[in-house]
């Protein structure tokens, strides 16, 4: 029979896709099927005393197979860390619930935790083996972001104050954002010396030069320095989530931690795979969930984020029946700027009308795997690189049509320049050369941009035993054809195509 | 005409928008204009199509008596904005109805944003 409707919801009201419930069956309780329901998560039911059972045995299956160095098969064997933990806090919401979480769950039984109850309550006694601690030395490292923005508020010592409070006997580390370019900073962590340097935003080759000696060497202003450069406010965003994320985990290394916990949630997680793949990070979608980083071979650090299976709204409940004090954080950039803060919104609205869909995101990026494998680890990003990036970037964009030429600018005879493109991953390579849609540069006066202090010291690693060939060919064997490309000038082409023109 | 007397309570964060004070009581009358309108006088009242008072209507009267500013960050068309979490008693409103929950007296509602950092 043909459908006479027109589908016009305008016209129809039934044409209207009739809302979904938004749960299955009925408001009891799913797990006890006791007591009447408090809290929909993803169309199930649940009640106020099954709540936290929910939330710590979603934790402890993302977490628990990735403790002790090896796999375990049997789930009876005890649980050990090869070192210490850290847990990344931002004061944010998923943090904080990360924190209280991970205590009730690995710390409780550490006498001088003030909490009360335990999710987890240990059977045989304190001192029973079973009992052990998980990590023999648990800290919390803050990373301040405010010297990067003018005007901006300086939390540490507020967050130092809550954490003291709640949780007396784990050390706090704060460091800052401008650590990235402190050479006493990475000389702490073992970080071997690095050579100042600075890179080109005017072309795709962003070529790096360097010098002994800087005159400026002062970590702040090269933080400002890097995000004034920044094409975007998007790449602004990248950028400093990157900046984050390697300070925490050679911090991590640096307190002899096997594990560094973040509190990213289900739904930033989502949020973050979507943003994080529109600008090219396609190649490390299995990173943004979990990545066991171990750059130079100096002992690995893995990354691993417990509420990944825990959505925003789960958080919020436990955060508000648990009177935890979120400090949050303060945005430095405009509200709906960027790719993130779109993608933020959107994801949002989608959770609301259709939870099952934000999870499907991250369900579905676990699936996929990259079809090639790595050549190496981006400089900048220090994430799998995958090879054939500027090929690909040639094919899809138009370059620049002038031919690229380094900048002739230092009188410093110990300056050299390099072009840092091929030791980038496809994504921290967009962020550097993105070009803001609007036409104009957002800051078109700045476009030299220091390096961070990690990248300066791979790139020199790299270059060490590799000669500065510049723009010459590789020789191969005499009896090789060689094949020289050259950008043809006007003349020449001139001369290829003079006797097919009119004249 | 009855009232409905109402324990309103903000977290999140978004208690900056009501004054910074998460606490508020409020009273309602039972029976409220149809399309929201917080504004008529009780005597104007008898003229319209009313409702029992619901927590759409609630919504619309915290807009228009008790939010200081940015109402974009609180409300969206009839509903609150994505991203804020609506507990009815303790429960989640998703529970009770959402915005068609008829508001009792001594009903407690509590307004969290999730969007407070991350």
């Amino acid at each position: 029979m043909v459908s006479e409707s027109c589908g016009n919801p305008s016209v129809e009201t039934e044409a209207i896709m009739s809302r979904r419930p938004k749960y299955d069956k009925s408001k009891f309780c799913i797990k006890c099927k006791l007591n009447s329901g408090a809290i929909i998560v993803r169309h199930a039911v649940y009640c106020k005393e099954c709540f936290p059972a929910l939330l710590s045995s979603k934790v402890k299956r993302i977490l628990e197979p990735q403790i002790n160095p090896n796999p375990e098969l049997s789930r009876k064997k005890s649980l050990k860390a090869s070192g210490n933990l850290l847990v990344g806090f931002s004061g944010g919401l998923g943090s904080t619930v990360l924190l209280d979480l991970i205590s009730r769950i690995y710390l409780s039984h550490r006498t001088e935790i003030k909490k009360e109850e335990g999710v987890n309550k240990s059977r045989g006694g304190k001192d029973h083996p079973r009992n052990e601690p998980v990590w023999k030395m648990v800290s919390v490292c803050y990373v301040e972001v405010a010297s990067g923005f003018p005007g901006m508020t300086d939390k540490t010592q507020k967050i130092h104050q809550l954490l003291q409070e709640n949780y007396e006997s784990l050390e706090f580390i704060p460091i800052r954002l401008e650590n990235a370019f402190d050479l006493s900073w990475w000389n702490k962590v073992g970080g071997k010396a690095a050579l100042d340097a600075n890179t080109d935003l005017t072309s795709d080759e962003l070529f790096v030069s360097t010098a002994l000696n800087s005159p400026n060497s002062d970590s702040v202003q090269k933080l400002r320095s890097y995000i004034s450069a920044l094409p975007t406010h998007t790449a602004i965003e990248s950028a400093i989530h990157t900046l984050i994320r390697i300070l925490l985990l050679y911090t991590a290394r640096s307190t002899q931690s096997s594990h560094l916990l973040l509190g990213t949630s289900l739904t930033s997680i989502s949020i973050k795979l979507i943003s994080s793949i529109s600008q090219g990070g396609g190649f490390s979608v299995r990173e943004e969930a979990q990545e066991e980083w171990n750059p130079d071979s100096k002992g690995a650090v893995r990354l691993i984020r417990p509420l990944q299976e825990i959505t925003l709204k789960e958080c919020s409940m436990w955060a508000w029946w648990n009177d935890l004090l979120v400090v949050g954080q303060e945005k430095y950039l405009r509200d709906k700027d960027g790719i993130e803060a779109l993608t933020k919104e959107f994801i949002i609205g989608l959770e609301r009308d259709y939870p099952s869909t934000v999870s499907t995101i991250a369900r579905t990026c676990a699936k996929l795997t990259p079809k090639v494998d790595a050549a190496g680890l981006c400089i900048l990003c220090e994430r799998p690189l995958q090879p054939g990036v500027q090929e690909w970037k040639s094919q899809i964009s138009m370059r620049a049509t002038k031919e690229p030429s380094p900048p002739s600018h230092s009188s410093d005879p110990s300056s050299v320049l390099h072009s840092l493109t091929s030791y980038l991953c496809y994504s921290c390579h967009t962020t550097l050369s993105s070009r803001s849609s609007k036409g104009v540069s957002r800051n078109s006066a700045n476009t030299s941009l220091p390096l961070p202090v990690w990248a300066s010291t791979h790139m020199q690693g790299l270059l060490v035993d590799v000669p500065i060939t510049d723009m010459q060919p590789n020789l191969k064997e005499a009896d090789e054809e060689i094949w020289l490309t050259h950008k043809v000038n006007p003349d020449e082409m001139k001369v290829a195509i003079g006797e097919f023109l009119l004249e | 005409m009855t009232t409905i007397s109402l324990r309103i309570e903000f977290g999140g964060g978004l208690e900056l928008l009501f004054s910074n004070e998460k606490r508020h009581t409020l009273t309602l009358p039972s029976m409220v204009s149809f399309d929201n309108n917080s504004k008529i006088s009780a005597d104007a009242l008898s003229g319209v199509n009313l409702k029992p008072a619901d927590v759409e209507y609630l919504v619309f009267y915290l807009r228009d008596h008790l939010l200081q500013e940015r109402p974009e960050l609180f409300i969206e068309g009839k509903t609150v904005r994505p991203g804020i979490l609506v507990l009815i008693n303790d429960t989640d409103w998703e529970l009770e109805g959402e915005g068609e929950y008829v508001l009792q007296n001594n009903d407690e509602i509590v307004f969290i944003s999730t969007l407070h950092g991350g």
